[in-house]
This record gives structure tokens, C-alpha cells and sequence, in this order.
């Protein structure tokens, strides 16, 4: 029987890295696509960023983010730290209140809620290798340069919305420079 | 006849190709058949500790990203999914359907119907979940909700119409330290087929 080759081992060493690498490339870049897009989706490709979304009541027409949770109701921040950091307010409420943070990655990377922060949300947000800046009950570090902030309010009937409503009516999400530092 | 030097690369070539295509295409079967390789399963809900947590692997982070991205880390919810019956049928919005349980060991807990496409199915209904604050609870606690096109007066409806072969998520919002260490002391919901249209149950 003829022994393999050299050439033959190679070809096959090759092929097994090549399929590793396939299977690896898809399975890392799946989730920066999947936020990419979401972050598209919230932001209307790029013309609101720094600026929460308060999004309404979901139900089967809410086709943005997937599983969509119709008892909660959401606001979503698209951030980018390329010019400083980002500050975030979000008020107490009547009930389950949270702050999220989603790297580029999708990784939840910190959470806040109502129970660790019963006065409300002050956060800074900055980015990762930047001097960290103070002036807030909490100052956080993005792994990446964008990301998703997340609010979240326990909102299971239409008059517990409507009180969710209000209590975000004046929620922030902007440049530190921009309005109360 | 003799391969010549110039061409002999061009299978080899083509096999590292298609072992680079196959391994992609590895990696988008695993992300879309995710429920498969979840670590843990009592009852047939699903869940996976790595969801959200910066400490996921490149398979659990993907998988979470299709069917749940955005997702909180399990210090501040923990999920489960589930896609069978308690006979380990799938879901079909052609039958009908009762889940049942007692309070969940959270601060707040709620069970939701999905479509196959992972949205909440394309009805007006308006019944898309049972949730810890509207449940209707009998005299000794516990509570029923049926799962099916109409609520034919039952007290707790979830609404499958227009969901196809669905699947439900359990929410558990701030859950209690003994849940987080151990999930199977948790009183996972039941969830019973009790008949099909045009079929015996």
C-alpha cells in the first residue's frame, strides 16, 4: 500500500484548520452582525444616536429586537463614545426599573436597577482606555466604542404603561458636554 | 494521464474551499438548531447560564444573539425556553394547551408566547403572556393559564393564534439566591397538551 506523503498529511492538516476557521469566523462574527443591525434598526441607521427611544407596548408588529417582552416597557439608547463620554439618567418609578449596557459584542456587560438605585439612574459611560471621568453616582467602562443601553419598567397592563411613560418622559441619554453634567 | 505541476494544487485547493464552506456552514447549524446544546433542561425548559455574561462562549453568545439578543445576565434575570409538551410534543397553535404552576421564587416572573421567528405572534389579541402581577390565582396559590386561539372564559388566556409552532420563555426577574444556585429548586410550570382540532388529544 502506498504510505502518505508529506504533501498529502499537509493537504489534510490544511483542511481541518479550514474548517475550524469557517466554523469559528461564523460563530464569532454572528453576534457583532446581530448588533450591528440592531443598533441600525434603533438609531434609523446612525441618525439617532446619544438619544433615548422609548418604544411602545410591544406586540407582534414589534419586529425590531427579537423576543420582545410584552409586560415591560423598553427604551433603548444607541451609544457612541468616539467623542466622550455619555451620560445617562433614568428616573425612579412605581416598580422593577433597570439600566443595561450591551458591548459590540452583545455581551451584558453591566446592569443596574431600581433596588440598587432606588433614587434613579446617574450614570457616566466611557469608553475603555479613556481618563475616567467623575460627576455621576456611577461611572462605567464600555468594553467597546458602541453599544446599547437599555431601559427597562415593569409595564404588564395599559394604565402601568402609561405611568412607565411618564416616569421616562424625562430620562437622558447625551454627550457629557451637552446639557446637566 | 500524467497531472501536470501547474494543476496539481487545484483539488487540494478546492477541498480546503469547501472544508472552509462546511465549517461556516457548521457554525450556522449550531447557531440555529441553539436550543439543541443549551446546558440545563428541567421539563423541557430550556436555559443556559451563560446568557448575557461577559464569560459566554463564542457558541452561547452567538446562539443568545439570534434568539435573544438583548438579553439581561443571569444576576438579574434568569430565562428558559421551551418548545415541547409535557409528552415532549412540539408546539402547534393547531392544539390546545394548559401551563399551571405556583409563584415563582423571583420578584417578578412571567411565562410568553413566540412564533417560530422568535416575535410575538401577528394577532391582536393582546394575550401574550401571564405574568406575576395579573395571574389569576386559586385558593391555594396556584394558577392556570390555557394556551390556545380563544380563551373560552378561562380566567389567565394566552393566545396562540397565528403562532404556528411556537414556544414559551419563563422570566425570572430578580430571582431568589437559592433559584440562582440551584436551578432545580425551582417549581418549573407544567405544561399539558389537552386536545388538537380534528385530532384526539
Amino acid at each position: 500500500m502506498k504510505r502518505p506523503t508529506l504533501r498529502t498529511a499537509a493537504i489534510v492538516v490544511f483542511i481541518a484548520v479550514a474548517f475550524t476557521a469557517g466554523h469559528l469566523a461564523v460563530v464569532t462574527v454572528w453576534p457583532w452582525r446581530a448588533m450591528s443591525t440592531a443598533m441600525d434598526r434603533i438609531s434609523q441607521d446612525g441618525a439617532a444616536v446619544n438619544q433615548w427611544r422609548h418604544g411602545q407596548r410591544a406586540t407582534g408588529k414589534s419586529r425590531r429586537i427579537v423576543r420582545p417582552s410584552p409586560d415591560l416597557a423598553n427604551s433603548s439608547c444607541v451609544y457612541d463614545l468616539s467623542d466622550g463620554p455619555v451620560r445617562i439618567r433614568a428616573a425612579a418609578g412605581d416598580g422593577y426599573m433597570s439600566v443595561s449596557l450591551y458591548a459590540a459584542n452583545s455581551d451584558n456587560y453591566f446592569v443596574v436597577n431600581d433596588r440598587n438605585a432606588p433614587e434613579g439612574v446617574d450614570m457616566i459611560l466611557y469608553r475603555r482606555g479613556q481618563p475616567r471621568p467623575s460627576g455621576a453616582a456611577l461611572v462605567v467602562e464600555s468594553p467597546s466604542r458602541r453599544g446599547i443601553v437599555l431601559e427597562r419598567r415593569l409595564a404588564p397592563s395599559p394604565d402601568r404603561f402609561a405611568e412607565a411613560a411618564r416616569a421616562r418622559a424625562n430620562d437622558i441619554c447625551a454627550p457629557l458636554t451637552e446639557g446637566p453634567g | 494521464m500524467a497531472t501536470t505541476p501547474r494543476f496539481r494544487w487545484i483539488a487540494p485547493a478546492l477541498a480546503i474551499v469547501i472544508a472552509l464552506m462546511a465549517g461556516a456552514g457548521s457554525g450556522v447549524l449550531v447557531i440555529l438548531k441553539g436550543e439543541q446544546i443549551s446546558q440545563s433542561s428541567h421539563d423541557y425548559w430550556l436555559g443556559n447560564r451563560g446568557v448575557g455574561s461577559t464569560r459566554a462562549d463564542p457558541w452561547t453568545r452567538a446562539i443568545i444573539a439570534r434568539i435573544g439578543l438583548l438579553a439581561l445576565n443571569r444576576s438579574e434575570t434568569i430565562y428558559f425556553t421551551r418548545y415541547r409538551d409535557s409528552e415532549g410534543r412540539p408546539f402547534n397553535a393547531a392544539c390546545t394547551y394548559e401551563v399551571s404552576g405556583t409563584d415563582l421564587p423571583a420578584r417578578w416572573w412571567s411565562v410568553t408566547i413566540y412564533g417560530d421567528d422568535d416575535f410575538l405572534p401577528l394577532n391582536e389579541d393582546g394575550a401574550y403572556s401571564v405574568d406575576a402581577t395579573r395571574a389569576v390565582r386559586d385558593a391555594s396559590g396556584r394558577w392556570r393559564a390555557r394556551i390556545a386561539a380563544a380563551s373560552d372564559g378561562a380566567p389567565n388566556w394566552i393566545s396562540s393564534r397565528a403562532a404556528g409552532t411556537f414556544n414559551l420563555s419563563l422570566r425570572l426577574y430578580n430571582p431568589s439566591r437559592t433559584a440562582l444556585d440551584d436551578e432545580a429548586t425551582i417549581p418549573f410550570p407544567a405544561v399539558r397538551r389537552l386536545g388538537c382540532e380534528g385530532a384526539s388529544s
